[in-house]
């Protein structure tokens, strides 16, 4: 399985895209795994870019993701057509700017129904937007099952999978488990200890503006682990960059 | 993946001037899978597709328009008559092939039925106005048609569209008389959540299970939002999935919209395929439709 921050040969699909925004869309069909956290750190790793971002909090209730980022991430509610309409159409726009979506996991059904059924990913490939698909594993067979699905349905379509070490522990068969996924990249999220997680609740924390300038009255061990766990994050998000930049040919003539 | 221009047939019959769209292999192969249909022989047989129901507002005109689509996408050249006179409905939609005409008036008769031999275009669309099915089939037989079709001069489909009620059953009962020669289709559209008594046994082999017919045809349910907003933009469905106006320009649409039409419409060419009705039109062997028959 290709890890985001190695090197090596890439596997999974090659795209061409030469041009044409990004979609990443986080999800998983089961819940409590990290998802939320995923969109996050892709939010805020483009912000520390300097790039401008669109975000989608697809729960409507209790949006986990859109709460760190208001003005940036609008909530929708997938199965009213209206935000449907301001989703998708949105996320095939003209505008460039990479959009994240943070797929709700009771919403992880409809949502891929509705993408099935409108002809979303064939679209986007029509118009030369480039969707990559943040998957989370865990142990159950339903998220196994998810992946598989979704590949089988749309293996043009990278999926990256997502092991959040703190939110879906693997334990020892880690790698065994891993292993059974189809992907086109790894990403590894750290697990981060209890009173340094607890910080990442602070809906008023940019962790893109704490990687600038830290907060002067955080805690100077949370400081340090949180820069800790940021940073190899942020490594394979590079590396990652990169590696879709050269596919698309960013780098050719 | 190489793109190919191709002409879109379906804007091409709808619309003033043909837009040239781009292709790519998978699409070209596709379309050449479909094994579209030949411009018609001079001496082959000329249809008649009748489109009709008991009541308004089940959908018929709905139906007719989906009809007018799939038969242009199989480049299958069709001229409608729009029985709605003096305004028209599905001539809202289908300006370029659809005449608004009056099935009571001889004039009118005569349009359609004298030129059946003598058009160039060799299937004909009638949308019959709602609650008219049983006048319509009553002057079918007084002008002589029926005859010629038990008489093998032409072919005739009748897709009658059902409503919700125990009225619209009823009316199987009063055409079944004048469709023995033809193609007699029960069309269930779901557009607006109807049932068909599916739930009720009993009433459901009353009605449906008495009657010979060749066969059934559903038309599923198009979300509400997109159905009004293809009624809005008053184009065929497939210049609406194709994102143009009736003139062919941009039209601005929303692409989940689109999304949703294309994917009902292709629901529907699939129940069109089932049914073999490019066979019955065009019959000849060695065909897609036919070995999807078989």
């Amino acid at each position: 399985m290709q890890s985001l921050g190695c090197g090596g040969a890439a596997i999974g699909p090659v795209t061409h895209m030469t041009s044409g925004g990004r979609v990443y869309i986080c999800c998983s069909p089961d819940r409590r795994v990290g998802v939320s956290t995923t969109a996050r750190l892709l939010t805020d790793y483009r912000l520390l870019k300097g790039e401008r971002v669109a975000g989608f909090d697809t729960d409507p209730h209790e949006p986990s993701y859109g709460v760190h980022f208001p003005g940036l991430v609008k909530a929708v509610n997938t199965a009213d057509i209206r935000d449907q309409i301001s989703l998708f159409d949105t996320l095939l726009g003209e505008d460039s700017a990479p959009k994240i979506v943070d797929v709700w996991s009771r919403a992880y059904g409809r949502f891929f129904e509705t993408v099935r059924e409108i002809g979303f990913f064939e679209e986007a490939r029509d118009r030369k937007v480039m969707t990559i698909l943040f998957y989370h594993a865990n142990t159950t067979e339903s998220a196994l099952n998810g992946a598989r699905e979704l590949h089988r349905s749309w293996p043009e379509i990278r999926l990256v999978i997502v092991h959040n070490e703190g939110a879906a522990q693997l334990g020892a068969k880690a790698r065994d488990i891993l292993a059974h996924y189809p992907a086109g990249g790894k990403l590894v999220i750290p697990e981060l200890h209890a009173p340094v997680n607890k910080t990442l609740e602070d809906a008023s924390l940019s962790l893109a503006n704490f990687l600038h300038a830290p907060p002067p009255s955080m805690s100077i061990v949370v400081r340090a682990a949180l820069k800790a766990w940021l940073t190899p994050i942020v490594t394979q998000l590079n590396s990652f960059e990169l590696r879709l930049a050269m596919e698309s040919g960013l780098f050719s003539n | 993946m190489t793109r190919k221009p191709t002409k879109d047939m379906s804007r091409v019959t709808s619309q003033k001037k043909p837009v040239i769209v781009e292709e790519d292999d998978e699409a070209v192969a596709a379309r050449a899978l479909k094994a579209p249909i030949p411009r018609m022989e001079k001496n082959m047989k000329p249809s008649v597709i009748l489109v009709g129901a008991d009541k308004g507002g089940v959908g018929k005109t709905t139906v007719a328009r989906a009809l007018l689509d799939y038969l242009a996408t199989n480049n299958i050249i069709t001229r409608a008559f729009d029985t709605e006179y003096p305004r028209g409905t599905l001539h809202r939609f289908h300006p370029q092939e659809t005449t608004i005409v009056d099935l009571q008036s001889t004039s009118d008769q005569m349009r359609i039925l004298d030129t059946l031999n003598t058009a160039q275009v060799k299937v004909s669309v009638i949308d019959i106005r709602a609650g008219g099915l049983l006048l319509a089939m009553q002057a079918l037989e007084d002008t002589g048609f029926l005859d010629a079709v038990a008489a093998g001069d032409f072919d005739f489909l009748i897709y009658h569209v059902l409503g919700p009620s125990i009225a619209s059953l009823e009316e199987i009962d009063e055409i079944a008389p004048y469709v023995q020669d033809g193609q007699y289709y029960l069309v269930k559209n779901h557009v607006n959540d109807t049932t068909f008594f599916e739930w009720d046994p009993i009433t459901h082999r009353r009605y449906f299970e008495k009657v010979e017919t060749a066969g059934e045809i559903t038309i599923p349910k198009l979300n509400e939002m997109a159905y009004e907003q293809v009624e809005i933009a008053a184009t065929p469905f497939s210049t609406f999935v194709a994102d143009r106006t009736a003139e062919g320009e941009p039209a601005g649409h929303s692409f989940v919209l689109r999304g949703y039409v294309r994917t009902w419409l292709h629901k529907i060419a699939d129940e069109f395929d089932r049914v073999g009705l490019l066979t019955q039109l065009a019959p000849r062997s060695g065909t897609r439709q036919a070995k999807a028959l078989k």
